[in-house]
């Protein structure tokens, strides 16, 4: 079979999807020709300049690839060096533009299961969608050009997290992640925070289907109330009290999902297959009084229109933008943001009124954020991805690669409460062990799956002190030339690095 | 770094608790056989354990003869059996029930996870292993949890040709001694854990006298969870599971052997452990038992309450606790199930306490649920 080269995979751009369907049927039919896809990928990297840095320190260049990508591959530090990090973000922020295709073939196998209707789902055998929505992530992590954006669904994944292992979340978690979480993460934060309240899957994790007052002494079920303040808007110091809490779940009553079998809450709509999880107001399961939410009236009988209310009050109120801008801080600059950079996030959050771009683009013209290159240690799915990336690995994301992910306890979407991952860096230290052991696994390609190319990918970049610096995102310091001929394998060392660690 | 650092979480007191998960539903009315109960013989005319072939536990109940392993732990008061035990889920669905019990209820992520998450982060990054291809879900949302099939995953081996471990260890060391503060504490633990690990002989016969039987897998993985307690790298949670329970059709070529497999892993591994059996807990569980009516092919079809085993760790054991009802055709549920009078949590509740967890962690551990502890230690 004769394949087209990724250059004109590129060049074809939008018939890129229908040429997945057709040739790469599947990342194993892609895999399968492992040895011929290869070269053409090495072709390409042979195409372009694949200069690493120079400089001894982490520079501009290496600093914007590290915190708006997953870590860079091999010629990704010349092309953004020739276009600028100011050119590269705007690039970044604009992924529609951005051409997908390798991204579109090693997720083909899956499209199908991100473009059913959501009642469809429920086909598939209880175990096959939640590996779908592992496996998908790493994937694109991996092989996007878009990565600040799939940077950007991570930290929403975590920030409105769902767990699939709960009840019919596991049928549910995809249409969440197309609906919710891609279709805003670049987006504005108000419109995310309504599709996730009216997402099923939300519904589900956090009870909102169970959120029902059909006697006047039914206690509405506060789960999502809670978190809705708690973990996605005010914070929990955010100045909202226990009676928001109630109000707030007050408002809520009566929005669930169609059932297949009638457990009480979606009262006699037994649906049919197609509109199964589909999000439903019952207007008898709604408490229609007045009601009081931090501070700011509404009026009875509004009905649906509740919910309207609250997602305004919640998402204007001033604690949300500091809420989310200290979450960006600590995911983009460090640990213990500085203050002065998460007052001007907090503040570029409110003037734009959630708009995400706008945020970013502030946090990122930081001082701080220039300031701290080096400062962040990566978490473990950063660190599994950027390995991939940085080695041009090949992947099927199955169970070899998972298995790695699974010891070092963070498989994307296998987090069980909704606060999400944690974001710093002490809950993640010991996993030291499972990095090391992986970095070893995947330079000698000892991973099921996983297969890179370490000989010619050397020979590409022009040599060990290339692949040393192409890794590092600068020039190795004497020790730690060193050391990586003393190691005795210098890709494996340079994977389980400090510096390697870190971004 | 000294001998003397900790690498367990529970500081001073190290506790392992080893959850061995019988996957398929296990009859546990062939394991604790209610020999003295004309009923039984009754519901199970050709499958039924004999008085006589049993080894008496009380005036009820008798081990099958193939768990006379057992027998020791027993009489030592190191084993309690709990019978009616199961969960809630009445779909008789193995996937359902396993998936239900090992959430710990309708809730994300496991409740061993669970567990050690309210612990907080990790000192070792072997807190929590499963000898298994992959994670069970009971350890999901674990700090950090290995599935690893043998000790050997967890060395440091260079993979390129011509590479020398020592080589690559010393230069890692080397590269990980100008970090600061926690990452420089966390490269330290874990250079430990591996030196304790590689001191760890995997072909040293067993102590005081155990013997592993080499051709069963299970007591083999039973026999490395012992080495790992003994190296002290700071296991606080350990899963295994011994699977093929599902015996629907000729019952006995299936499970007897299978009973052997479990009887003498856990013999053996109690043997191995001697003195430190006392700070390890051993639980024994499955999805659901069997009904209690034989079917027409030797077999028994999906059932209820199953039968639950909690082996050291200072239990008060040589009883069946938490009640037996009798066999009455009257009492019995829907299709003729045993029905369930001992919730699992409220045997991994006690057991949970025993290893560290206070009420406030018991909580988050299992989530909406009356806890009624069984006196598993009174």
């Amino acid at each position: 079979m004769k394949t087209a080269s990724r250059r004109e995979f590129l060049i074809t751009g939008a018939s890129a999807l229908a040429l997945s369907g057709a040739i790469f049927q599947s990342v194993q039919g892609w895999l399968g020709q492992a040895g011929q896809y290869a070269g053409v990928g090495l072709q390409r990297l042979l195409d372009g300049p694949l200069t690493p840095p120079t400089a001894a320190q982490l520079d501009p260049v290496a600093h914007a690839l590290n915190r708006w990508t997953f870590g860079p591959g091999p010629g990704d530090y010349a092309r953004v060096a020739a276009l600028g990090p100011d050119a590269f973000l705007e690039e970044q922020l604009a992924p529609e533009k951005i051409d997908d295709g390798l991204c579109e073939r090693a997720t083909a196998r899956f499209t199908e299961c991100w473009s059913e209707p959501l009642g469809e789902a429920y086909e598939e055998d209880a175990e096959y969608l939640p590996p779908v929505l592992r496996r998908t992530a790493i994937l694109r992590a991996v092989y996007s050009q878009r990565q600040l954006f799939e940077v950007m669904c991570e930290f929403w994944s975590d920030h409105f997290n769902i767990d699939p292992g709960k009840g019919d979340c596991r049928y549910t978690k995809i249409s969440d992640d197309q609906e919710v979480i891609r279709a805003h993460a670049l987006g504005n934060f108000r419109d995310m925070l309504r599709a996730s309240a009216l997402s099923p899957a939300m519904l589900w994790y956090l009870d909102g289907r169970a959120n029902v007052k059909r006697t006047p002494g039914e206690k509405p079920n506060e789960n999502y109330a809670r978190e809705l303040m708690e973990l996605h808007t005010l914070g929990v110091h955010g100045g909202y009290t226990q009676h928001d809490v109630m109000e707030v779940a007050r408002c809520l009553t009566g929005w669930t999902i169609l059932a297949k079998k009638n457990d009480g809450y979606s009262g006699n709509l037994l649906s049919p297959l197609k509109d199964r999880a589909k999000v439903v107001f019952r207007k008898e399961a709604h408490d229609n009084g007045a009601k009081q939410v931090l501070g700011q009236e509404i009026a009875a009988g509004l009905g649906e229109g509740d919910l309207e209310r609250v997602i305004e009050i919640v998402a204007a109120h001033p604690s949300t933008a500091q809420f989310i801008a200290t979450k960006l801080c600590v995911r983009f600059i460090a640990d213990e943001p500085p203050p002065a950079a998460v007052d001007a996030v907090t503040r570029a959050f409110t003037e734009s009124r959630g708009d995400i771009k706008t945020t970013l683009r502030t946090l990122f013209g930081t001082p701080e954020f220039h300031a701290s290159t080096g400062a962040k240690f990566k978490r473990p799915f950063h660190f599994v991805v950027s390995a991939l990336r940085a080695t041009n690995a090949q992947t099927d994301a199955d169970r070899g690669l998972l298995s790695y992910l699974e010891k070092m306890g963070q498989v994307p979407f296998r987090y069980p409460t909704p606060d999400g991952y944690p974001a710093r860096a002490q809950h993640w230290h010991s996993t030291l062990l499972w990095r090391w052991k992986f970095a070893i696994a995947l330079a000698n390609n000892h991973i099921k799956g996983t297969h890179i190319e370490r000989k010619e990918f050397t020979a590409a970049l022009g040599g060990d002190a290339a692949v040393a610096a192409t890794l590092l995102n600068r020039q190795p310091s004497a020790e730690e030339r060193d050391a990586l001929v003393k190691s005795g394998d210098d890709l494996a060392l340079l994977l389980a690095s400090p510096a390697f660690q870190h971004c | 770094m000294s001998a003397s650092v900790n690498l367990s979480t529970n500081r001073d007191d190290r506790r392992t608790l080893v959850v061995i998960f019988l996957r398929g539903a296990a009859d546990g009315l062939t394991l604790v056989a209610p020999v003295a109960d004309d009923n039984y013989h009754k519901f199970r005319p050709r499958l039924a354990v004999e008085k006589e072939d049993a080894v008496p536990l009380d005036g009820t109940f008798g081990l099958h003869p193939n768990l006379r392993a057992l027998e020791a732990a027993w009489k030592e008061g190191d084993l309690a059996i709990m019978h009616g035990a199961g969960g809630e889920s009445d779909t008789r669905s193995h996937f359902e029930a396993q998936d239900l019990m090992e959430h710990g209820g309708p809730v994300a992520g496991g409740w061993l996870g669970r567990f050690l998450r309210t612990r907080g982060p990790s000192q070792s990054p072997l807190a929590a292993v499963a000898i298994s291809p992959t994670l069970p879900e009971s350890l999901s949302g674990a700090p950090s949890a290995a599935a690893v099939e043998s000790l050997r995953d967890f060395g440091i081996t260079p993979g390129r040709k011509g590479a020398r471990k020592e080589d690559f260890a010393r230069e890692l060391a080397r590269l990980y001694a100008t970090e600061k503060d926690a990452l420089r504490t966390a490269a330290d633990n874990t250079f430990e854990a591996l030196k304790r690990i590689e001191a760890i002989d995997t072909n040293a016969t067993p102590a005081n006298g155990a013997v592993y039987d080499p051709k069963f897998p299970f007591g083999q993985g039973l026999r490395q969870l012992a080495q790992l307690i003994r190296a002290d790298v700071g296991l606080d949670a350990a899963s295994i599971d011994l699977g093929g329970w599902d015996t629907h059709f000729t019952q006995l070529t299936t499970i007897e052997p299978l009973m052997l497999q479990l009887a003498s892993g856990l013999a053996s591994f109690r043997r191995d452990l001697g003195p430190r059996m006392a700070t390890t807990t051993v639980v024994v569980m499955t999805e659901f038992g069997r009904r209690v009516a034989e079917n027409s092919a030797f077999g028994t079809d999906h059932g209820r309450g199953g039968a639950m085993f909690v082996m050291g760790g200072g239990v008060k054991g040589g009883r069946v606790l938490g009640g037996w009802p009798g066999l009455k055709p009257e009492m019995l549920e829907g299709p003729g199930d045993l029905p369930v009078w001992n919730n699992y949590r409220n045997v991994l509740a006690p057991v949970l306490t025993q290893h560290g967890a206070d009420a406030g962690s018991l909580a988050q551990i299992f989530p909406d649920f009356a806890l009624q502890p069984v006196g598993l230690y009174s």
